[in-house]
Protein backbone atom coordinates (compact mmCIF):
# COMPACT_ATOMS: atom_id res chain seq x y z
CA UNK A 1 0.00 0.00 0.00
CA UNK A 2 1.24 3.29 -0.78
CA UNK A 3 2.13 6.23 1.45
CA UNK A 4 -0.57 8.33 0.05
CA UNK A 5 -2.74 5.66 -0.17
CA UNK A 6 -2.71 4.70 3.77
CA UNK A 7 -2.93 8.26 5.12
CA UNK A 8 -6.10 8.48 3.07
CA UNK A 9 -7.48 5.40 4.56
CA UNK A 10 -6.60 6.47 7.78
CA UNK A 11 -8.39 9.66 7.56
CA UNK A 12 -11.71 8.01 5.82
CA UNK A 13 -11.10 5.27 9.32
CA UNK A 14 -10.49 8.18 11.95
CA UNK A 15 -13.22 10.06 10.36
CA UNK A 16 -15.74 7.36 9.79
CA UNK A 17 -14.95 5.20 13.11
CA UNK A 18 -14.40 8.65 15.49
CA UNK A 19 -18.49 9.40 14.42
CA UNK A 20 -19.67 6.21 14.68
CA UNK A 21 -18.24 5.77 17.80
CA UNK A 22 -19.67 9.16 19.10
CA UNK A 23 -23.15 8.20 17.75
CA UNK A 24 -23.21 5.06 18.92
CA UNK A 25 -21.57 6.29 22.27
CA UNK A 26 -24.81 8.42 22.73
CA UNK A 27 -27.14 6.34 21.52
CA UNK A 28 -25.54 3.27 23.90
CA UNK A 29 -25.57 6.20 26.61
CA UNK A 30 -29.64 6.71 26.29
CA UNK A 31 -30.23 3.18 26.46
CA UNK A 32 -28.07 2.60 29.36
CA UNK A 33 -29.98 5.06 31.41
CA UNK A 34 -33.52 4.28 30.37
CA UNK A 35 -32.86 0.58 31.17
CA UNK A 36 -31.01 1.34 34.38
CA UNK A 37 -34.20 3.53 35.53
CA UNK A 38 -36.13 0.53 34.69
CA UNK A 39 -34.25 -1.69 36.86
CA UNK A 40 -34.33 0.76 39.29
CA UNK A 41 -37.89 1.69 39.46
CA UNK A 42 -38.54 -2.26 39.14
CA UNK A 43 -36.60 -2.12 42.69
CA UNK A 44 -38.77 0.65 43.98
CA UNK A 45 -41.84 -1.38 43.60
CA UNK A 46 -40.95 -3.72 45.31
CA UNK A 47 -40.34 -1.40 48.13
CA UNK A 48 -43.81 -0.09 47.11
CA UNK A 49 -45.37 -3.33 47.74
CA UNK A 50 -43.43 -4.13 50.97
CA UNK A 51 -44.78 -0.73 51.99
CA UNK A 52 -48.17 -2.23 51.69
CA UNK A 53 -47.42 -5.46 53.24
CA UNK A 54 -45.98 -3.22 56.37
CA UNK A 55 -49.17 -1.26 56.77
CA UNK A 56 -51.79 -4.29 56.56
CA UNK A 57 -49.42 -5.80 59.40
CA UNK A 58 -49.45 -2.42 61.22
CA UNK A 59 -53.15 -2.70 61.30
CA UNK A 60 -53.33 -6.07 62.34
CA UNK A 61 -50.87 -5.18 65.71
CA UNK A 62 -52.76 -1.89 66.26
CA UNK A 63 -55.91 -4.08 66.99
CA UNK A 64 -54.03 -7.23 69.40
CA UNK A 65 -54.33 -7.24 72.60
CA UNK A 66 -50.97 -9.34 73.01
CA UNK A 67 -48.47 -8.45 75.68
CA UNK A 68 -46.06 -8.08 73.02
CA UNK A 69 -46.22 -6.77 69.58
CA UNK A 70 -43.69 -8.23 67.14
CA UNK A 71 -42.79 -5.33 64.34
CA UNK A 72 -42.82 -6.98 60.50
CA UNK A 73 -39.23 -7.52 59.66
CA UNK A 74 -38.98 -8.88 55.68
CA UNK A 75 -34.93 -8.91 55.07
CA UNK A 76 -33.76 -7.54 52.78
CA UNK A 77 -35.84 -4.50 53.48
CA UNK A 78 -35.61 -2.14 56.54
CA UNK A 79 -37.72 0.11 57.74
CA UNK A 80 -39.83 2.39 60.60
CA UNK A 81 -42.49 4.04 61.11
CA UNK A 82 -42.65 8.03 62.73
CA UNK A 83 -45.84 10.20 64.22
CA UNK A 84 -47.44 13.19 62.40
CA UNK A 85 -44.52 15.00 63.72
CA UNK A 86 -41.88 13.07 61.88
CA UNK A 87 -40.63 11.51 65.37
CA UNK A 88 -39.08 8.02 65.01
CA UNK A 89 -41.64 6.00 66.91
CA UNK A 90 -39.70 2.15 65.92
CA UNK A 91 -38.09 0.41 63.59
CA UNK A 92 -34.80 -0.83 61.69
CA UNK A 93 -33.86 2.17 60.24
CA UNK A 94 -32.53 4.48 62.66
CA UNK A 95 -30.63 8.16 62.34
CA UNK A 96 -32.77 8.73 59.15
CA UNK A 97 -33.82 12.38 58.34
CA UNK A 98 -37.25 12.20 56.81
CA UNK A 99 -37.58 14.13 53.48
CA UNK A 100 -40.87 15.57 51.72
CA UNK A 101 -40.38 13.06 48.40
CA UNK A 102 -41.52 9.62 48.24
CA UNK A 103 -39.05 8.06 46.64
CA UNK A 104 -35.24 8.58 46.86
CA UNK A 105 -31.99 7.05 46.64
CA UNK A 106 -29.01 8.19 49.18
CA UNK A 107 -25.42 7.83 47.99
CA UNK A 108 -26.70 5.90 45.12
CA UNK A 109 -26.21 2.54 47.19
CA UNK A 110 -29.77 3.08 49.11
CA UNK A 111 -33.34 3.06 48.27
CA UNK A 112 -35.99 4.37 50.00
CA UNK A 113 -39.79 4.91 49.60
CA UNK A 114 -42.10 7.31 52.12
CA UNK A 115 -45.51 6.51 52.34
CA UNK A 116 -48.64 7.99 54.27
CA UNK A 117 -50.19 5.46 56.87
CA UNK A 118 -53.99 6.45 57.64
CA UNK A 119 -55.45 6.05 60.08
CA UNK A 120 -52.50 6.29 62.14
CA UNK A 121 -51.85 2.65 63.09
CA UNK A 122 -49.41 2.64 66.41
CA UNK A 123 -49.29 6.57 65.98
CA UNK A 124 -47.63 5.72 62.82
CA UNK A 125 -48.62 9.08 59.95
CA UNK A 126 -45.79 8.30 58.03
CA UNK A 127 -43.78 4.85 56.69
CA UNK A 128 -40.26 4.65 55.69
CA UNK A 129 -39.01 1.15 53.84
CA UNK A 130 -35.44 0.73 52.71
CA UNK A 131 -33.64 -1.75 50.91
CA UNK A 132 -29.91 -1.50 49.55
CA UNK A 133 -29.77 -1.27 45.79
CA UNK A 134 -29.22 -4.43 44.06
CA UNK A 135 -26.61 -4.00 41.66
CA UNK A 136 -25.62 -7.39 40.06
CA UNK A 137 -28.48 -6.44 37.55
CA UNK A 138 -27.15 -3.05 36.55
CA UNK A 139 -23.88 -4.25 36.45
CA UNK A 140 -25.18 -7.09 33.84
CA UNK A 141 -26.46 -4.25 31.54
CA UNK A 142 -22.95 -2.78 31.92
CA UNK A 143 -21.26 -5.63 30.84
CA UNK A 144 -23.65 -6.00 28.45
CA UNK A 145 -23.03 -2.42 27.04
CA UNK A 146 -19.46 -2.92 26.98
CA UNK A 147 -19.64 -6.11 25.16
CA UNK A 148 -22.04 -4.51 22.60
CA UNK A 149 -19.63 -1.51 22.22
CA UNK A 150 -16.83 -3.78 21.66
CA UNK A 151 -18.88 -5.77 19.05
CA UNK A 152 -19.90 -3.11 17.27
CA UNK A 153 -16.92 -1.39 17.41
CA UNK A 154 -15.06 -4.84 15.47
CA UNK A 155 -17.90 -4.74 13.14
CA UNK A 156 -17.80 -0.99 12.19
CA UNK A 157 -13.49 -1.18 11.87
CA UNK A 158 -13.74 -4.12 10.05
CA UNK A 159 -16.88 -2.50 7.64
CA UNK A 160 -14.95 0.84 7.13
CA UNK A 161 -11.35 -0.90 6.61
CA UNK A 162 -13.84 -2.88 4.04
CA UNK A 163 -15.46 0.46 2.67
CA UNK A 164 -11.79 2.65 2.74
CA UNK A 165 -10.50 0.31 0.42
CA UNK A 166 -13.68 0.27 -1.74
CA UNK A 167 -13.18 4.03 -1.99
CA UNK A 168 -9.82 4.59 -2.54
CA UNK A 169 -9.41 1.74 -4.82
CA UNK A 170 -9.99 4.14 -8.27
CA UNK A 171 -7.39 6.44 -6.42
CA UNK A 172 -4.66 3.02 -5.82
CA UNK A 173 -5.60 1.79 -9.86
CA UNK A 174 -4.62 5.64 -11.06
CA UNK A 175 -1.65 5.82 -8.94
CA UNK A 176 -0.85 2.68 -10.08
CA UNK A 177 -1.42 3.47 -13.65
CA UNK A 178 0.66 6.22 -13.99
CA UNK A 179 3.66 4.29 -11.15
CA UNK A 180 3.75 1.83 -14.70
CA UNK A 181 3.54 4.88 -17.59
CA UNK A 182 6.56 6.30 -15.54
CA UNK A 183 8.35 2.96 -15.70
CA UNK A 184 7.73 2.24 -18.94
CA UNK A 185 8.40 5.88 -19.74
CA UNK A 186 11.90 5.79 -18.04
CA UNK A 187 12.40 2.14 -19.46
CA UNK A 188 11.75 3.46 -22.94
CA UNK A 189 13.90 6.42 -23.02
CA UNK A 190 17.14 4.67 -20.92
CA UNK A 191 18.17 3.38 -24.74
CA UNK A 192 17.99 6.19 -26.62
CA UNK A 193 20.08 8.38 -23.61
CA UNK A 194 22.55 6.26 -23.50
CA UNK A 195 23.32 6.07 -27.27
CA UNK A 196 23.12 9.84 -27.43
CA UNK A 197 25.79 10.86 -24.47
CA UNK A 198 27.98 7.76 -25.78
CA UNK A 199 27.82 8.67 -29.18
CA UNK A 200 28.71 12.48 -28.28
CA UNK A 201 31.81 10.91 -25.93
CA UNK A 202 32.80 8.83 -29.05
CA UNK A 203 32.37 11.75 -31.59
CA UNK A 204 34.82 13.88 -28.99
CA UNK A 205 37.42 10.77 -28.54
CA UNK A 206 37.69 9.59 -31.74
CA UNK A 207 36.32 12.30 -34.22
CA UNK A 208 38.78 14.48 -32.67
CA UNK A 209 36.34 17.07 -33.73
CA UNK A 210 36.20 20.74 -31.59
CA UNK A 211 33.12 20.69 -29.34
CA UNK A 212 30.37 22.82 -31.34
CA UNK A 213 28.16 24.67 -29.67
CA UNK A 214 25.26 22.28 -30.90
CA UNK A 215 27.29 19.18 -29.88
CA UNK A 216 27.40 20.81 -26.24
CA UNK A 217 23.76 21.86 -26.48
CA UNK A 218 22.62 18.28 -27.26
CA UNK A 219 24.67 17.01 -24.43
CA UNK A 220 23.42 19.48 -21.93
CA UNK A 221 19.81 18.38 -23.32
CA UNK A 222 20.92 14.94 -22.99
CA UNK A 223 22.37 14.82 -19.17
CA UNK A 224 19.75 16.75 -18.49
CA UNK A 225 17.28 13.60 -19.77
CA UNK A 226 19.42 10.96 -18.17
CA UNK A 227 19.46 12.76 -15.05
CA UNK A 228 15.47 13.00 -15.00
CA UNK A 229 15.22 9.30 -16.11
CA UNK A 230 17.85 8.58 -12.72
CA UNK A 231 15.51 10.36 -10.36
CA UNK A 232 12.00 9.04 -11.92
CA UNK A 233 14.13 4.96 -11.11
CA UNK A 234 14.80 5.83 -7.93
CA UNK A 235 11.38 6.97 -7.20
CA UNK A 236 10.22 4.14 -8.80
CA UNK A 237 12.34 1.65 -6.98
CA UNK A 238 13.06 3.54 -4.04
CA UNK A 239 11.03 0.97 -1.52
CA UNK A 240 12.42 -2.19 -3.11
CA UNK A 241 16.05 -1.10 -3.98
CA UNK A 242 18.82 -3.02 -2.02
CA UNK A 243 21.07 -0.23 -0.41
CA UNK A 244 24.70 -0.95 -0.25
CA UNK A 245 26.48 1.00 2.37
CA UNK A 246 29.95 1.46 1.83
CA UNK A 247 32.20 4.43 2.87
CA UNK A 248 32.23 6.85 0.04
CA UNK A 249 34.73 9.43 -0.94
CA UNK A 250 32.18 12.33 -0.88
CA UNK A 251 34.61 15.00 -2.04
CA UNK A 252 35.68 13.16 -4.77
CA UNK A 253 32.15 12.24 -5.59
CA UNK A 254 31.69 16.26 -5.42
CA UNK A 255 34.47 17.04 -7.84
CA UNK A 256 33.03 14.49 -10.01
CA UNK A 257 29.36 15.89 -10.48
CA UNK A 258 30.60 19.15 -10.96
CA UNK A 259 32.39 17.97 -13.93
CA UNK A 260 28.96 16.32 -14.81
CA UNK A 261 27.10 19.39 -14.53
CA UNK A 262 30.33 21.55 -16.08
CA UNK A 263 28.84 21.79 -19.94
CA UNK A 264 24.97 23.28 -18.12
CA UNK A 265 27.65 25.38 -15.62
CA UNK A 266 29.52 27.05 -18.97
CA UNK A 267 26.33 27.03 -21.17
CA UNK A 268 24.67 29.63 -18.39
CA UNK A 269 28.16 31.46 -17.77
CA UNK A 270 27.96 30.63 -14.41
CA UNK A 271 30.90 31.36 -11.69
CA UNK A 272 32.00 28.38 -9.85
CA UNK A 273 33.79 28.18 -6.33
CA UNK A 274 34.43 24.63 -5.20
CA UNK A 275 35.43 24.79 -1.09
CA UNK A 276 36.30 21.06 -1.22
CA UNK A 277 37.77 19.64 2.14
CA UNK A 278 39.95 16.79 0.58
CA UNK A 279 38.96 13.13 2.20
CA UNK A 280 35.69 13.43 3.28
CA UNK A 281 34.26 9.57 3.70
CA UNK A 282 30.66 9.00 4.69
CA UNK A 283 29.29 5.88 4.79
CA UNK A 284 26.38 5.70 2.47
CA UNK A 285 24.58 4.30 -0.71
CA UNK A 286 26.52 5.35 -3.69
CA UNK A 287 23.77 6.02 -5.74
CA UNK A 288 21.41 8.00 -2.66
CA UNK A 289 24.85 10.36 -2.41
CA UNK A 290 24.67 10.83 -6.05
CA UNK A 291 20.61 11.63 -6.29
CA UNK A 292 21.37 13.87 -3.68
CA UNK A 293 24.31 16.17 -4.87
CA UNK A 294 22.36 15.88 -8.78
CA UNK A 295 19.12 17.37 -7.96
CA UNK A 296 20.66 19.86 -5.09
CA UNK A 297 23.60 20.85 -8.03
CA UNK A 298 20.82 20.95 -11.02
CA UNK A 299 18.10 22.82 -9.24
CA UNK A 300 21.14 25.83 -7.96
CA UNK A 301 22.27 26.00 -11.95
CA UNK A 302 18.67 25.88 -12.86
CA UNK A 303 17.45 28.34 -10.82
CA UNK A 304 20.35 30.45 -11.19
CA UNK A 305 20.85 33.97 -12.77
CA UNK A 306 22.72 34.33 -15.51
CA UNK A 307 26.52 34.51 -15.11
CA UNK A 308 25.72 34.54 -11.78
CA UNK A 309 27.71 32.30 -8.50
CA UNK A 310 27.75 28.98 -8.20
CA UNK A 311 29.54 28.16 -4.70
CA UNK A 312 29.81 24.37 -3.40
CA UNK A 313 31.91 23.78 0.25
CA UNK A 314 32.11 20.12 1.97
CA UNK A 315 33.81 19.70 5.30
CA UNK A 316 33.53 16.72 7.73
CA UNK A 317 30.40 18.95 8.91
CA UNK A 318 28.31 19.51 6.07
CA UNK A 319 27.73 19.92 2.25
CA UNK A 320 26.25 23.79 1.35
CA UNK A 321 25.35 25.26 -2.15
CA UNK A 322 24.25 28.79 -2.44
CA UNK A 323 22.96 29.96 -5.62
CA UNK A 324 22.61 33.59 -6.88
CA UNK A 325 19.08 32.99 -8.09
CA UNK A 326 15.51 33.58 -8.23
CA UNK A 327 14.94 32.47 -4.34
CA UNK A 328 11.77 30.80 -2.53
CA UNK A 329 9.22 32.85 -1.57
CA UNK A 330 8.67 32.39 1.97
CA UNK A 331 5.42 30.93 1.81
CA UNK A 332 6.27 28.26 -0.52
CA UNK A 333 8.90 27.23 2.08
CA UNK A 334 6.72 24.69 4.06
CA UNK A 335 5.69 22.82 0.98
CA UNK A 336 8.94 23.13 -0.88
CA UNK A 337 10.69 19.51 0.04
CA UNK A 338 6.91 17.93 -0.96
CA UNK A 339 6.79 15.75 -4.31
CA UNK A 340 5.54 17.32 -7.42
CA UNK A 341 5.61 20.90 -5.84
CA UNK A 342 7.32 23.65 -7.19
CA UNK A 343 8.13 26.97 -5.83
CA UNK A 344 8.79 28.66 -9.73
CA UNK A 345 7.44 27.26 -12.46
CA UNK A 346 10.07 29.33 -14.97
CA UNK A 347 11.80 26.37 -15.76
CA UNK A 348 11.25 22.62 -16.39
CA UNK A 349 10.56 19.85 -14.06
CA UNK A 350 8.28 17.35 -12.22
CA UNK A 351 9.16 19.08 -8.87
CA UNK A 352 10.82 15.52 -7.39
CA UNK A 353 14.21 17.28 -6.96
CA UNK A 354 13.73 18.12 -3.29
CA UNK A 355 11.48 15.11 -2.65
CA UNK A 356 14.27 12.90 -3.61
CA UNK A 357 16.96 15.36 -1.09
CA UNK A 358 14.36 15.13 1.77
CA UNK A 359 14.22 11.16 1.67
CA UNK A 360 17.85 10.40 1.42
CA UNK A 361 17.88 13.32 3.73
CA UNK A 362 15.71 11.65 6.34
CA UNK A 363 16.84 7.88 5.91
CA UNK A 364 20.32 8.80 6.99
CA UNK A 365 19.41 11.02 9.69
CA UNK A 366 21.16 14.19 8.21
CA UNK A 367 19.75 17.87 8.64
CA UNK A 368 18.48 19.50 5.58
CA UNK A 369 18.26 23.61 5.95
CA UNK A 370 17.33 25.65 3.42
CA UNK A 371 17.71 29.49 3.90
CA UNK A 372 16.05 31.59 0.72
CA UNK A 373 15.66 35.46 -0.22
CA UNK A 374 13.67 35.95 -3.12
CA UNK A 375 15.52 37.55 -6.14
CA UNK A 376 19.07 37.05 -3.61
CA UNK A 377 19.50 33.39 -3.96
CA UNK A 378 19.40 30.14 -2.01
CA UNK A 379 21.56 28.63 0.17
CA UNK A 380 21.08 24.80 1.01
CA UNK A 381 22.87 23.25 4.20
CA UNK A 382 23.21 19.44 4.81
CA UNK A 383 24.70 18.64 8.10
CA UNK A 384 26.01 15.29 8.68
CA UNK A 385 25.09 14.71 12.14
CA UNK A 386 23.00 12.55 13.30
CA UNK B 1 -54.76 -26.23 106.56
CA UNK B 2 -52.97 -25.89 102.62
CA UNK B 3 -56.13 -24.23 101.73
CA UNK B 4 -55.91 -21.96 104.75
CA UNK B 5 -51.77 -20.81 104.09
CA UNK B 6 -52.93 -20.39 100.28
CA UNK B 7 -55.36 -18.06 100.81
CA UNK B 8 -53.10 -15.73 103.64
CA UNK B 9 -49.84 -16.06 101.09
CA UNK B 10 -52.50 -14.37 98.30
CA UNK B 11 -53.29 -11.88 100.49
CA UNK B 12 -50.15 -11.31 102.07
CA UNK B 13 -49.17 -10.60 98.06
CA UNK B 14 -51.47 -8.87 96.95
CA UNK B 15 -51.99 -6.13 99.92
CA UNK B 16 -47.66 -6.14 99.10
CA UNK B 17 -48.57 -5.09 95.82
CA UNK B 18 -50.54 -2.68 96.61
CA UNK B 19 -47.93 -1.11 98.95
CA UNK B 20 -45.09 -1.38 96.14
CA UNK B 21 -47.52 0.86 93.78
CA UNK B 22 -45.36 4.19 93.46
CA UNK B 23 -47.83 7.31 94.13
CA UNK B 24 -47.96 8.01 90.27
CA UNK B 25 -49.82 4.39 90.13
CA UNK B 26 -51.81 5.12 92.85
CA UNK B 27 -52.99 8.60 91.59
CA UNK B 28 -53.62 6.52 88.13
CA UNK B 29 -55.00 3.81 89.68
CA UNK B 30 -57.87 5.90 91.98
CA UNK B 31 -58.60 9.10 89.52
CA UNK B 32 -58.99 7.15 86.77
CA UNK B 33 -58.52 3.48 86.68
CA UNK B 34 -60.71 2.31 89.37
CA UNK B 35 -63.71 3.91 87.79
CA UNK B 36 -62.79 2.40 84.47
CA UNK B 37 -62.35 -1.35 86.04
CA UNK B 38 -65.68 -0.63 87.69
CA UNK B 39 -67.60 0.53 84.24
CA UNK B 40 -65.49 -2.32 82.35
CA UNK B 41 -64.48 0.60 80.18
CA UNK B 42 -61.86 -1.01 78.20
CA UNK B 43 -58.54 1.09 78.22
CA UNK B 44 -56.62 -0.05 75.73
CA UNK B 45 -59.41 0.42 73.09
CA UNK B 46 -59.49 3.68 74.02
CA UNK B 47 -55.89 4.43 73.78
CA UNK B 48 -55.43 2.76 70.38
CA UNK B 49 -58.49 5.01 69.15
CA UNK B 50 -57.04 8.17 70.73
CA UNK B 51 -53.85 6.81 69.19
CA UNK B 52 -55.07 6.20 65.43
CA UNK B 53 -56.52 9.55 65.02
CA UNK B 54 -53.79 11.76 66.76
CA UNK B 55 -50.57 10.18 66.54
CA UNK B 56 -48.55 11.96 68.64
CA UNK B 57 -48.33 11.86 72.97
CA UNK B 58 -49.03 15.77 72.47
CA UNK B 59 -51.50 15.64 70.60
CA UNK B 60 -53.25 12.87 71.86
CA UNK B 61 -52.68 14.50 75.85
CA UNK B 62 -54.21 17.84 74.60
CA UNK B 63 -57.33 16.11 72.95
CA UNK B 64 -57.86 13.98 76.56
CA UNK B 65 -58.04 17.03 78.69
CA UNK B 66 -60.10 19.06 75.84
CA UNK B 67 -62.83 15.95 76.09
CA UNK B 68 -62.32 15.61 80.12
CA UNK B 69 -62.74 19.29 80.97
CA UNK B 70 -65.98 18.94 78.81
CA UNK B 71 -67.11 15.54 78.76
CA UNK B 72 -69.91 15.40 75.83
CA UNK B 73 -70.34 13.10 73.27
CA UNK B 74 -69.72 15.95 70.85
CA UNK B 75 -65.92 16.66 72.25
CA UNK B 76 -65.32 13.02 72.41
CA UNK B 77 -63.78 10.95 69.52
CA UNK B 78 -65.47 7.27 70.34
CA UNK B 79 -67.63 5.89 68.41
CA UNK B 80 -71.80 6.65 69.14
CA UNK B 81 -72.14 2.54 69.64
CA UNK B 82 -69.82 3.07 72.98
CA UNK B 83 -71.99 5.83 74.52
CA UNK B 84 -75.35 2.94 74.17
CA UNK B 85 -72.43 0.68 75.98
CA UNK B 86 -70.94 2.66 78.79
CA UNK B 87 -72.66 5.82 80.49
CA UNK B 88 -71.55 9.37 79.57
CA UNK B 89 -68.81 10.08 81.97
CA UNK B 90 -69.39 12.55 84.82
CA UNK B 91 -67.12 15.79 85.08
CA UNK B 92 -64.44 15.25 87.29
CA UNK B 93 -63.51 18.95 88.21
CA UNK B 94 -60.03 18.17 88.88
CA UNK B 95 -57.74 21.36 88.99
CA UNK B 96 -55.83 21.06 85.69
CA UNK B 97 -52.35 19.95 86.92
CA UNK B 98 -53.91 17.22 88.43
CA UNK B 99 -56.15 15.88 85.29
CA UNK B 100 -52.74 16.76 82.91
CA UNK B 101 -51.06 14.87 85.26
CA UNK B 102 -53.43 11.48 85.40
CA UNK B 103 -53.49 11.82 81.32
CA UNK B 104 -49.72 11.66 81.25
CA UNK B 105 -49.86 8.76 83.48
CA UNK B 106 -52.82 7.27 81.33
CA UNK B 107 -50.91 7.61 78.13
CA UNK B 108 -47.52 5.98 79.83
CA UNK B 109 -49.54 3.05 81.51
CA UNK B 110 -50.79 2.27 77.88
CA UNK B 111 -47.92 3.41 76.01
CA UNK B 112 -47.31 0.97 72.61
CA UNK B 113 -43.85 1.41 72.31
CA UNK B 114 -43.41 -0.32 75.46
CA UNK B 115 -45.04 -3.14 74.30
CA UNK B 116 -43.56 -2.88 70.53
CA UNK B 117 -39.79 -5.67 69.72
CA UNK B 118 -38.27 -6.80 66.83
Amino acid sequence: MLRSEKKSLMRFLLIYLGSTFLLFSLASWVFYQYQRHQLIDQQRNALKYEAQQIKTQLHKLHESSDPQLFYPVHPPFASSIYDIDKNYIFGTIKGVHLLEESNYMKDETQLYYLDKVEPYFLGAAFLLVSKTLDTKSIVKLQEMMVWFMLGAGVFFALLGYFLGKLFIAPMRDSIKQMNQFIQDTTHELNTPISTILTNIEMLETFGKCQKSNELRRIEIASKTLSRIYDDLTYLNLNHHYHRHIECLDVSGIVRERAVFFSSMIEAKGLTLHLDIDPGVMLEMDRNDLVRLMDNLISNAIKYNKIKGLLHISLTREYFRIADEGIGIKEQDMENILHRFKRANNSEGGFGIGLDIVNQVVSSYGFVLSIKSKVQKGTEVEIRWEK
Amino acid sequence: MGKITGIFILLCTLVSAENNMGPDKKQLQKDCLECHQKQQIPNEMVYRRYLSIYSTPVRIKEAMVAYLRNPQKEYSIMPPQFFLKFPMKENLNFEDERLIKDVELYLDAFDIKKKLTL
